[in-house]
C-alpha cells in the first residue's frame, strides 16, 4: 500500500514521517518537502470559488515516474502526505481516501493523549501502527 | 446548510469525551506541578473524595436506591448504578474475598483512559486514581469506611484495570459534610 | 459515556483544588493554570469536532461554529448573541451560562466568577488557535448567570 506517509504542522516542519523501507528515508524527505507548495496552492485556489466544496481530501498532489504522491489538510491546517508507488494500479481514489480518514482518525486521538505537546514530533505507538497497517496488506 | 450537522456529533458522546479530555489536561498538570507519581496519586484521591462526597447526594437522589442489606449488595450498586449512571461502563464484580469484606471491580474500556499513553518512567502513577477518592467520600457518607486501590491498570499494559474495594468498618456517626 | 453531573463536579472540584494549593495573594496564577488547563482541552476537542466537516471559508464561518455547534456540545446552548465591530472584536453573550447556573447570584458570588470562567475562556482560546485564529479572550458578569465574553482577534 503506502510506501511513505508524513504528518507535516501547520508551520510546515515534519511531526512524524515513516517510509516502508529505511533506506527510501531520505529520498521521500524531499518527496514530501516539495509536496508542500502544491498543497498550499490547492489549500489558496479552493477558497475563491464560492461552490467549491472545500474538502479535506485534496487528491493527487502529483505523480512521478515512480510515485504517486496525495495530500490531505485538517482543520486545524495539518498536512497529510502518503505516497504510493505509481505501479500499483489497484488503489483506487475510494481506497486513498480511507488511508487519510483512517491517519486523521489516528492523529486526533494521538493529539488527545494529555500528555502530548501540540507541535512536537509524534512518538505514539498506537499512532505508529496505524500507520504500519496501512503501509503493510 | 447539511455541513453543519456534520460537526459535533452526538451530545452525551461529546460529554464523555470532555470529561476524559479534562480530566487528562488535570492529571498531566498535577504531573508537571508535582513531577512525583505518589503525590500526583494522592491529590488525585483527594480531589476523588471531596467529588465523592457531593456525588453522592446526586446518586441516592436520582437512583431511588434504597439501604444495602450488606456489602454485596453494594457491591453490585456501585457496578450496575453508579458506573453505569455516571460513567457508562458496568464493571464486572469479581474476586471476592472468602469473607466477604473485599472485592474487585474489573473494567476493560475505563473512560479516563481512552487515548492516553502514559510517558515513560511513571510506573507508580495511578493515572484513574481519582475514581479511589469518589468511592471512598461516596461511600463514607453512607457511613462505610472502605479502603479503595488500582491493583492492575491497562495503562502499564495489564489486561484489565482492577480496583480493589476492602470493608474496613461502619461509621456510627454521620460525618459532616465539610466543604473543601 | 460520562454524565454531566460528574463533569460539573470534576470542573468545580479543579477550580476549588487550584484555589485552595495558590497562595492567597497570588490568585492570578491560578487563573491562569485554569485557563491553560483549559487551552489544552479546548485544542484536542476542536480536532474532533472538525474531523467530518468541510474547510472553514473566513474567520466569520469560523465564529459561527463556536457560536453554534461548539458552544451546544461544549456549554449544551448556543450562544444567545453574537456581536461584532467588524474590526477583530466579537463579543459573545449567554444568557445562562453553563458554569454559572449553579451558583446564586450576589455580590459575594461575583467575586469567585472569574475563577468559573477561565477554563472556558482556554477552551474557546485553545479551540479558536488550533483552528486558525491567535484571540485574545475576556468574559465578564453583569449579572448572573449571565456572561459576556469578549474575542478580539489577534493579527500576525
Amino acid at each position: 500500500m503506502a510506501v511513505c506517509v508524513a504528518v507535516i504542522a501547520k508551520e510546515n516542519y515534519p511531526l512524524y514521517i515513516k517510509a516502508s523501507t529505511a533506506d527510501n528515508e531520505l529520498k521521500f524527505y524531499y518527496t514530501v518537502h516539495s509536496s508542500l507548495d502544491v498543497i498550499e496552492e490547492k489549500i489558496n485556489s479552493a477558497g475563491k470559488n464560492a461552490n467549491d466544496q472545500r474538502e479535506l481530501y485534496l487528491g493527487l498532489l502529483y505523480p512521478t515516474e515512480d510515485y504517486k504522491v496525495y495530500g490531505y489538510v485538517t482543520n486545524t491546517k495539518i498536512k497529510f502526505v502518503i505516497v504510493v508507488e505509481s505501479s500499483n494500479t489497484t488503489l483506487r481514489d475510494t481506497e486513498i481516501r480511507s488511508m487519510f480518514r483512517k491517519l486523521h482518525q489516528g492523529y486526533v486521538d494521538m493529539l488527545c493523549n494529555p500528555f502530548y505537546i501540540p507541535g512536537e514530533s509524534v512518538s505514539s505507538k498506537s499512532f505508529s501502527e496505524t500507520v504500519i497497517s496501512m503501509m503493510q496488506q | 446548510m447539511s455541513r453543519q450537522a456534520a460537526r459535533a456529533g452526538d451530545p452525551r458522546k461529546v460529554n464523555g469525551e470532555l470529561f476524559t479530555l479534562t480530566y487528562g489536561a488535570l492529571v498531566a498538570q498535577l504531573l508537571r506541578d508535582y513531577e512525583d507519581d505518589e503525590e500526583v496519586n494522592k491529590q488525585l484521591e483527594k480531589m476523588g473524595y471531596n467529588i465523592g462526597i457531593r456525588l453522592i447526594e446526586d446518586f441516592l437522589a436520582r437512583s431511588n436506591t434504597s439501604r444495602c442489606s450488606d456489602f454485596r449488595e453494594t457491591a453490585d450498586v456501585i457496578s450496575k448504578v453508579a458506573f453505569k449512571m455516571y460513567l457508562g461502563i458496568t464493571p464486572v464484580v469479581s474476586n471476592w474475598s472468602p469473607a466477604g469484606d473485599e472485592f474487585s471491580l474489573l473494567m476493560e474500556n475505563n473512560p479516563l483512559i481512552d487515548f492516553v499513553e502514559l510517558p515513560d518512567g511513571h510506573n507508580n502513577l495511578n493515572y484513574s486514581n481519582l475514581l479511589c477518592g469518589v468511592l471512598k467520600g461516596a461511600l463514607e457518607m453512607v457511613q462505610m469506611d472502605v479502603e479503595v486501590k488500582f491493583v492492575q491498570d491497562q495503562l502499564k499494559g495489564e489486561n484489565i484495570t482492577e480496583l480493589r474495594l476492602k470493608f474496613l468498618k461502619r461509621l456510627e456517626d454521620a460525618v459532616p459534610v465539610g466543604e473543601d | 459515556m460520562a454524565d454531566d453531573v460528574i463533569f460539573d463536579l470534576l470542573h468545580s472540584e479543579i477550580v476549588a483544588f487550584l484555589h485552595r494549593t495558590t497562595e492567597k495573594d497570588n490568585q492570578d496564577q491560578c487563573i491562569n493554570k485554569l485557563e491553560s488547563l483549559g487551552f489544552r482541552i479546548g485544542q484536542s476537542i476542536v480536532e474532533r469536532f472538525t474531523k467530518e466537516s468541510p474547510r472553514f471559508k473566513d474567520d466569520l464561518d469560523i465564529m459561527k461554529f463556536i457560536c453554534k455547534e461548539f458552544w451546544s456540545a461544549v456549554f449544551k446552548k448556543q450562544v444567545d448573541n453574537l456581536r461584532t465591530n467588524h474590526q477583530g472584536v466579537y463579543v459573545l453573550q449567554d444568557n445562562k451560562f453553563r458554569f454559572l447556573t449553579q451558583m446564586s447570584s450576589g455580590k459575594q458570588y461575583m467575586e469567585v466568577a472569574p475563577k468559573y470562567l477561565a477554563m472556558s475562556c482556554g477552551v474557546i482560546r485553545g479551540a479558536l488557535a488550533n483552528i486558525g485564529i491567535n484571540s485574545v479572550i475576556t468574559a465578564e458578569v453583569s449579572a448572573m448567570p449571565s456572561c459576556k465574553f469578549q474575542i478580539q482577534l489577534q493579527r500576525t
